[in-house]
């Protein structure tokens, strides 16, 4: 340590000496670098080296070939839905969280353990509970509540329903701990003010927690729509659910065409970009301060 | 909802914790109270007395665990506070971070469905009211403490309550700004002319601002009593502690005539006041410092010798400690001119000498 008074610390002078704490930023600078940066240009620039054909090749392939430009849709069209169910469902359970009680633990629990199994322990589950002969199929026949075929698995629904349980615990711990947040006194003061619940929600939690929703939405559309293992072992993985990763691990490790699955990678990018740079732009329209009312 | 009434009639409201381990305690045990139209009402008492457990009750905020509440002949005590329509202001404001000063003191309005046309106006004369006019789109984080500290009121005034509770609304003010703006909501309640339950720790709040004052201590109703009386004839120890007697001392009763008390130890003889029925030989007498002076002329009664032991310098006097031969300590307000370490004589008058049943306990 030098001995340095503490008001120069403080009183920075016009050529303020180099702070070295500002080294500290260097290993994550070197992480970023090395094992994010240079991989994502790397693939970028191999994505516009194709095995034939001029620079846009890769690009002009994906966007005529039928079974390529097709899956950013079918993804689109699993990653929506399971992210607005995620976050739609989450949203009003973790507002009737918020209030510590002897519910709160175990419900939350039990809502959380899904974050710990891994995707195929998930798929494994589904097949043997909603498959044509798992335990739902055999309880509903058995029952007489319905009679036909239920068909849960290998198509559609079976990847739909693995997304939201696996992204809805996550979207629930993130909301959760933004509604906890909110400073509950202020419910109390707008209670007192003549706002029945329906209301504190609408005009307190609602705006206060649009932000966090927002960010919520975004990192679970990115999750949900990387989906890969659920798409092959509960899908459909040569129709509906042929999802864009599925077509890029196809380029990469079944045709050996490194350069067209980085221009998918690419493609699958810009689409998450675009729909959280939509989501995440609707974040100006609404309050972006600190969530307490007042001095504290 | 109603904007205007005769009298709130509390009937032995009490609410009780589950404190940990199953144990049950009252937090506020049959606070039985009637406030009338156009009183200023202050519930007095140090943390933890069960007075912020009144106003929440009050507020419709804690379910009752006994007693009634009634608003003229309207049983209210089971309706959900957003239909009691008590204007509350918060002891750290609690306004909504994301709604400007106008649409904070509106929202009252708007929740009773008021129409946006007279909503304006009316806002506009609740900021008049507290002097806010120039600050209608700030965000209350823009704001200053004290500005905030009047959007609060604005936005519980607004709504023409017929009660307005408030929280210790200056426990978050610098001393300058907490004696304007006591000042200003003793002017609101007057111009208002509804009623006002005040909670406060601080007994010179409760004083300056009170119609009546509701001392409690540990959820319990200590004296009710307008501020001259709390202050001068406080109805038990307790009460007299709270209100600035610092001298309690703890003698030997030698005589009683009529309400006169004659008391005793090795080196204090005093005539004193009895304020409640006394049990067994002692008692404790609570004398205030202001009342105890030192002996200029001789004095037939009520002279207390002792040794200069603490001056504290205050300005207008001086806080002096005297302590006697055998050891008691004494506090008064003296002249700034007496020398530390010198023997001086004390008086008290008799009729300020307040006797009260033996407690040992301190604090």
């Amino acid at each position: 340590m030098s001995a340095t008074p503490t008001v120069v610390a403080e009183l920075p002078a016009p050529h303020a000496p180099f702070d070295r704490a500002l080294l500290l930023v260097l290993p994550a600078t070197v992480f970023m670098l090395a094992l994010f940066i240079y991989p994502f240009v790397y693939g970028l620039i191999l994505s516009f080296e194709p095995a034939q054909g001029g620079w846009l090749a890769n690009y002009q392939k994906f966007f005529t070939t039928d079974n390529l430009w097709t899956t950013i849709g079918k993804t689109l069209k699993l990653a929506l839905p399971a992210t607005i169910i995620n976050v739609g469902v989450a949203l009003p359970i973790a507002y009737k969280m918020r209030v510590r009680s002897r519910w709160q633990r175990i419900v939350t629990t039990l809502l959380v353990v899904p974050i710990t199994l891994g995707t195929v322990l998930i798929a494994e589950g589904m097949l043997t509970y909603f498959g044509p002969k798992g335990w739902l199929a055999q309880f509903l026949q058995l029952t007489h509540i319905y009679e036909g075929a239920i068909r849960l698995t290998h198509n559609y629904w079976g990847v739909l329903i693995s997304l939201v349980i696996s992204g809805f615990p996550f979207a629930f711990l993130l909301i959760l701990s933004y509604v906890t947040g909110i400073d509950p006194v202020l419910a109390r003061a707008a209670s007192t003010l003549g706002a029945d619940s329906k209301a504190q929600f609408r005009h307190i939690y609602l705006p206060l927690l649009a932000p966090g929703l927002a960010m919520c939405f975004c990192l679970a559309f990115v999750q949900a729509f990387s989906v890969f293992p659920s798409a092959v072992l509960l899908g459909a993985p040569a129709g509906p659910t042929r999802v864009i990763s599925i077509a890029a691990y196809e380029a990469a490790f079944e045709q050996y065409d490194y350069s067209l699955a980085s221009a998918i990678a690419m493609i699958m990018g810009f689409v998450q970009l675009v729909i959280v740079a939509f989501v995440l732009s609707l974040r100006n329209w609404f309050y972006k301060g600190p969530v307490t009312g007042g001095k504290g | 909802m109603k904007h205007d009434f005769k009298e709130l009639k509390l009937d032995r409201v009490t609410r009780r914790f589950a404190g940990s381990g199953g144990h049950v305690f009252n937090a506020l045990s049959e606070l039985t109270l009637t406030i009338r139209r156009g009183e200023f009402i202050a519930l007095l008492g140090p943390s933890g007395c069960g007075k912020s457990t009144a106003l929440n009750c009050i507020a419709g905020l804690l379910p009752l665990s006994g007693g009634t509440i009634r608003l003229d002949d309207e049983r209210i005590d089971p309706l959900p506070p957003e239909r009691r329509g008590f204007g509350m202001v918060f002891q750290n404001y609690a306004l909504f971070p994301h709604m400007s000063v106008m649409k904070n003191i509106g929202f009252g309005l708007r929740m009773q469905g008021v129409p946006a046309a007279e909503i304006a106006p009316r806002v506009a004369k609740a900021m008049r009211l507290v002097q806010l006019s120039g600050q209608e789109h700030k965000l209350p984080g823009q704001l200053s403490g004290g500005q905030q500290q009047r959007v609060a009121i604005a936005r519980a005034i607004v709504i023409e309550p017929p009660l307005i509770l408030m929280d210790e609304p200056l426990s978050n003010l610098d001393a300058k700004l907490r004696l304007e703006t006591r000042a200003e909501i003793r002017r609101i309640h007057r111009e208002l002319d509804r009623a006002t339950v005040y909670v406060t720790h601080d007994q010179d709040e409760a004083l300056s601002l009170a119609d009546r004052i509701v001392v409690m201590k540990d959820g319990v109703v200590q004296q009710i009593a307008a501020p001259h009386e709390v202050y001068a004839q406080p109805s038990n120890l307790h009460v007299a502690r709270f209100m600035g007697y610092r001298n309690v001392l703890h003698l030997t009763v030698r005589g009683e005539r009529g309400d006169r008390v004659l008391l005793e130890a090795p080196d204090i003889k005093l005539t004193g006041v009895r304020k409640q029925p006394l049990a067994g030989s002692r008692a404790s007498v609570a004398m205030r410092p202001e009342e105890v002076t030192i002996a200029t002329g001789p004095a037939a009664e009520n002279i207390i010798t002792g040794r200069v032991d603490n001056i504290e310098y205050g300005g207008r006097d001086s806080l002096i400690d005297i302590v006697t031969p055998g050891g008691t300590r004494l506090h008064l307000r003296g002249p700034t001119d007496v020398a530390l370490g010198a023997d001086v004589h004390v008086h008290v008058p008799p009729e300020r000498v307040l006797v009260y049943p033996y407690d040992g306990s301190e604090g």
